[in-house]
């Protein structure tokens, strides 16, 4: 495609908005809202123009003519992508550091346990665990920590991998102490430092779909998309991630987020919800009925 | 309310960080230099203290340093506003007593961040 035809007049034939909605809600589970016709513009007007189309219009058509997954897939993480920063949730990144890593480390003493990131974006989530790991590594001795970071496919997953911020980026969020001891600035933008990049795997990955490719986990932490699912979404999610923590694990939720009336085999640590434990499966032993039980009675002859 | 100095020897940038600072809560005092923003220090202590770097005079980098050698000099918040970027200036900066640091161009949410890292909102 020519490059004037990748700068030509991006517009979208209003009866697309609807068909939208209804694709990001079947593909991720999420609802876009009534107002989405300014996010369907602007998110999707650049795709189409880093993915060639002439127009937005152009791209919506061949989306749903052709019915391809791979578009599908590449629309429905542009419109769900979260505009995140580092450090986001201070809360719950307040109870990995205080609670759940020095409980992980005290049952283990040491060895290795896996934390995963679910629905990372562009990546401030995992390395902020990876700085949070580095700043407590006196405490965690003997700990190794691998980090995932999982979601769609997406430009944000690429810049995730390549740790490139902008100047703005790296200015939300992220006390500049940080910013000096784990980034290396690099023309305008600023680069993770590769001892933390290190530490953090990213998968793409479909967040709706069986998980069974990722192992399981001593930690997950998933802030800030639970309430845009529906609710069969936000059961199937759930589910989904309930079968990735190992026993004794913990489930971080965003502040405010919970898992309301279900457990999915979870306890809830604090008093105020966000924070859950994985309960311990209790095998109960096989009992021969043939076996006769005693009554607590003691009977002498 | 909360007093903040702005040090900025553009009138401009002392504008746009004002209204921003403002919305905050903050009750907005201006200087146009270091040693400006050091004479009204010595009156009254801010709450907080967004400067520049380069400036005529004396720049953010002196006036901090004498800022902190002040009776009660070491209470305000000083968060630095400059185009300066190298990794071993905003190390000094630190060293000399600043506790954030923004780097311009900035908007209002990183005003708003910084400030929120600082302990100011």
């Amino acid at each position: 495609m020519s490059a004037s035809a990748r700068h030509g007049a991006l517009s979208l034939a209003p009866t697309y908005y609807d068909a939208l909605r209804r694709l990001t809600l079947e593909l991720a589970g999420i609802n876009l809202g009534a107002n989405h016709a300014f996010l369907v513009e602007t998110r999707l007007a650049r795709l189409a123009r880093e993915e060639g189309y002439e127009s937005l219009d152009a791209m919506v058509n061949e989306l749903f003519q052709t019915g391809g997954s791979r578009l599908a897939i590449q629309v429905v993480s542009a419109l769900t992508e979260r505009d995140t920063h580092f450090f986001k949730d201070k809360t719950a990144f307040k109870r990995l550091r205080e609670i759940v890593l020095p409980d992980l480390h005290h049952k283990r003493g040491g060895g290795r346990i896996r934390i995963l990131s679910f629905g990372c974006a562009s990546g401030q989530e995992p390395y902020g665990m990876a700085m949070v790991l580095d700043q407590m590594r006196d405490e965690l001795a003997g700990m190794k920590v691998d980090i995932v970071g999982v979601d769609y496919p997406s430009q944000a997953l690429e810049r995730a991998r390549e740790g490139r911020y902008t100047h703005f980026d790296v200015q939300r969020g992220l006390p500049v102490r940080d910013l000096v001891q784990y980034f290396e600035p690099d023309n305008a933008d600023w680069v993770i430092k590769d001892n933390i990049r290190e530490q953090v795997e990213f998968r793409d990955i479909h967040l709706l779909s069986k998980l069974d490719s990722l192992e399981d986990f001593h930690a997950v932490m998933f802030c800030g998309s639970l309430p845009h699912y529906s609710a069969p979404a936000r059961v199937r999610v759930l589910r989904g991630l309930s079968g990735l923590v190992k026993e004794n694990g913990y489930l971080i939720l965003g502040e405010g987020e919970s898992l309301s009336q279900m457990n999915f085999g979870f306890n809830r640590v604090t008093t105020e919800s966000g924070l859950y434990k994985k309960r311990e499966v209790i095998i109960e032993p096989e009992v021969d009925p043939t076996l006769k039980i005693p009554n607590g009675r003691t009977t002498f002859g | 309310m909360k007093t903040c100095l702005i040090v900025d020897d553009s009138r401009m940038i002392r504008r746009v960080a004002g209204r921003i600072v403002k919305d905050l809560g903050f009750e907005t005092l201006e200087a146009i230099n270091g040693q400006d923003a050091l004479d009204k220090c010595m009156l009254e202590l801010p709450d907080a203290i967004l400067v520049d770097w380069a400036m005529p005079i004396m720049d953010g980098f002196d006036f901090v340093k004498k800022l902190r050698e002040l009776p009660g000099g070491d209470e305000p918040t000083v968060v630095f506003c400059t185009s300066v970027r190298d990794v071993s200036r905003i190390v000094e900066a630190l060293a000399a007593g600043a506790d954030e640091y923004i780097m311009k161009p900035f908007d209002s949410d990183i005003i708003e961040s910084k400030f929120a890292l600082a302990g100011l909102v």
